[in-house]
């Protein structure tokens, strides 16, 4: 069902939107974006309205492979090689910094100044758009780690990692069939991010002086911390080889107590014939103190070419503008489960009514943070995985691990 | 004289196209490995053999050599070993038989590889129930073994079929004769059946080893290289560094470390089956 979806999706926006060919001097543009999931009618009727209070511009639409990785690679070749056949593009939320000191993308800092944007926005997403103080694109939606809790098993959600662990504990002596904490320990980009979180949980910061950070006390501390927590037996081994839809899967089927995932399990886990329907909550995640923790931030931005002369960039702007709107963040909520990366559109009736859980979640979303914001990260992320995955296996010591992990990224920074 | 230059004329397309699409590239890889080449960052200079100093110390390539070495040594081993009873087998049996062994040589990689991974899923997966307590994709010790498994559940027909080949071209008579002579069937298996069956053998193991060497699908699809880059091969590596990480320079370094391992592996193959003749 899903790939037919898939299929509709990705062939209903393969087929170019036809056009009149727009008045002369009309200015040509190219959205290249992410399938968006679901039934493409609302999306493109939405686009469908800027296309008619735009009569100027000529708007096409192109849609970008699914897998982030995928995408990176199209987008650094395609940049690099200079192509000119998209103007305004969607970018994942660790590329805005890399991309902008590539020279890639366009300064939007007049248009969508870094006050306003600062005032409209939530912190993570605006963060991780600005780049020495200038805006190269604009949060368009948002993703963010959570605890999602089973609330017939445990009272409330914990607050602090020993409440997780004892929480877990106490449900698992009264269940042994139950795995206490599910989270994502493969090698991969997810593991950064249950890092990552584990250590803002545990106070500590990611960047110094603009530099990758990774071997503090605080990384120490958040790597121990997960580490513990497979030879405790309070994760399953399985988590070591696991990534967001094994979790899940394991958690809809009732095996587990909490689970560290991104909201789209919402959804999955309250469909008809779920066997945890009805008994799940979700909060922000645990920390060591016991204020609400911090989650990765993932999502989309919009940003622009920086090769279009002022007339296209300008109409691009437009685009940019009308796609971040508030109308169409509530538009996003309501009909694709995007969540909206602009303060306002929680309070919003229409999305309150709606989609519940999505203005339910702004505790998570102010929280949320982005990876470190710096036209590093990426290349060293890579690299990162590796030595933080050496870690929670248990082939290297936490700092050991972590002095390898920053002995990669100062290398790289220094060149 | 004159039917030298046909043969050179008739040769030349099929060279021309050999150059252009085997030829440029390897020189293009080996003329980028000299470079320091970060595209993201516009950087692009000459460094000579800086990349190849940094890779004789470089200890994620030599652990991805090692591994890859080991995934080739072993998986192509398991293969011929369960290869040559599955010929046997094919030689005697139908047609459906052997278009049933086919099977899982005919399934994309990436498809069987994610089937596989459910198979290992630790809390779903058939070979977990099997075998409870062994954590197949989450110790370094046991992914590559996991990998392996799949390689050789993938591959094993496709040596089965080069060996069938082979027993094909035994002539009858030659059997018969032993018959008469008075050996039995195993005699006949290791004394007559197996010798002449040798050269089939070499050539299997020289498919299967250059492309055991380059293996990156089903290990890409099991474990993307973890947990701890236990699983990363060279073909990972080399991908790793060029597309994610953007590092075109020492990634093509370590591709021309491929290439010279994957030359070098044919060429002594080649050498043992020259021999043969």
């Amino acid at each position: 069902m899903r790939s037919l979806a898939i299929w509709l999706v990705v062939s209903a926006a393969c087929s170019r939107s036809p056009h009149e060919p727009g008045a002369a001097g009309a200015v040509q543009l190219v959205l290249k974006h992410q399938p968006l999931w679901g039934d493409p009618a609302p999306f493109h009727a939405f686009l469908d309205r800027f296309r008619r209070e735009n009569p100027g511009i000529v708007l096409r639409t192109d849609t970008l492979p699914n897998g982030s990785d995928i995408a990176r690679e199209m987008f650094v070749t395609a940049l690099e090689g200079g192509a000119d056949d998209f103007d305004v593009f969607a970018i994942d939320v660790v590329w805005a910094p890399e991309f902008a000191r590539a020279g890639w993308l366009a300064d939007l800092s007049d248009a969508f100044p870094p006050a306003r944007l600062r005032e409209e926005f939530l912190p993570g997403p605006v963060q991780a758009v600005t780049f020495e103080g200038r805006v190269y694109a604009v949060p368009w939606f948002l993703d963010v780690g959570l605890l999602f809790y089973r609330s017939d098993l445990v009272p409330r959600a914990p607050r602090t990692y020993a409440e997780l662990r004892d929480m877990a504990k106490e449900a698992m002596a009264r269940d042994p069939r139950l795995s206490g904490f599910l989270w994502q320990g493969r090698q991969y980009e997810g593991l950064n991010c249950n890092v990552f979180e584990a250590v803002w949980g545990h106070g500590g910061e990611l960047l110094r002086g603009g530099r990758i950070a990774l071997d503090t006390p605080e990384a120490r501390a958040a790597v121990q911390w997960l580490r513990e927590a497979i030879e405790t037996g309070l994760s399953p081994r399985s988590v070591l080889s696991s990534a967001e839809e094994e979790t899940r899967r394991a958690f809809q089927d009732g095996r587990a107590v909490f689970l560290r995932n991104w909201p789209y399990v919402w959804a999955e886990v309250q469909t008809a014939g779920s066997p945890v329907r009805g008994k799940v909550g979700f909060a922000p995640l645990p920390s060591a103190t016991g204020a609400p923790g911090s989650g990765a931030l993932g999502g989309w931005q919009l940003a622009v070419s920086a090769r279009l002369p002022p007339e296209r960039k300008r109409a691009a702007e437009k685009l940019v503008a009308f796609l971040t709107s508030h109308d169409a963040a509530v538009e996003l909520a309501l009909r694709y489960s995007r969540i909206p990366a602009r303060r306002a559109v929680y309070d919003d009736a229409r999305v309150r009514q709606g989609a519940p859980f999505i203005a339910a979640l702004l505790p998570v979303a102010l929280r949320a943070r982005p990876r470190p914001v710096s036209p590093y990260y990426a290349l060293a992320s890579d690299a990162i995985q590796g030595e933080l995955s050496a870690a929670v296996v248990g082939l290297r010591r936490p700092d050991e691990a972590l002095a390898r992990a920053q002995k990669i990224a100062t290398h790289l920074e220094e060149r | 004289m004159n039917a030298r230059r046909q043969a050179a004329v008739l040769a030349a397309p099929a060279a021309a196209l050999l150059a252009g699409i085997a030829v440029v590239p390897v020189l293009a890889a080996a003329w980028l490995s000299l470079h320091r080449s970060i595209l993201v960052f516009h950087e692009q200079r000459f460094i000579g053999l800086s990349n190849f100093r940094f890779l004789l110390g470089d200890g994620r390539f030599w652990s991805a050599l090692s591994t890859t070495a080991y995934f080739t040594a072993v998986a192509v081993f398991a293969e011929l070993a369960l290869g040559l009873p599955l010929a046997v087998l094919l030689h005697r049996g139908g047609g459906l038989l052997r278009a049933a062994v086919l099977l899982p040589w005919a399934v994309p990689t990436a498809v069987s590889a994610r089937l596989w991974a459910w198979l290992f899923n630790a809390d779903y997966g058939l070979l977990h129930r099997l075998a409870p307590g062994v954590d197949w994709l989450a110790s370094p010790r046991t992914a590559l073994h996991a990998a392996i498994l799949v390689d050789v559940w993938k591959t094993t027909p496709f040596v089965a079929l080069l060996l069938l080949a082979g027993l094909q071209a035994i002539p009858q008579d030659v059997l018969k004769a032993a018959r008469v002579d008075g050996a039995g069937p195993a005699r006949t298996f290791f004394s007559v059946t197996l010798p002449l069956l040798r050269p089939s053998i070499l050539l299997a193991a020289l498919f299967r080893s250059l492309d055991a060497f380059r293996v990156f699908d089903a290990i890409y699809v099991l474990t993307e290289g973890g947990p701890a880059n236990a699983t990363e091969t060279l073909s990972i590596y080399a991908y790793k560094t060029l597309m994610r990480s953007g590092d075109f320079g020492y990634g093509s370094t370590l591709a021309v470390a491929i290439f010279a391992c994957v030359v070098a592996i044919g060429l002594s193959w080649l050498r043992v089956l020259g021999r043969e003749r």
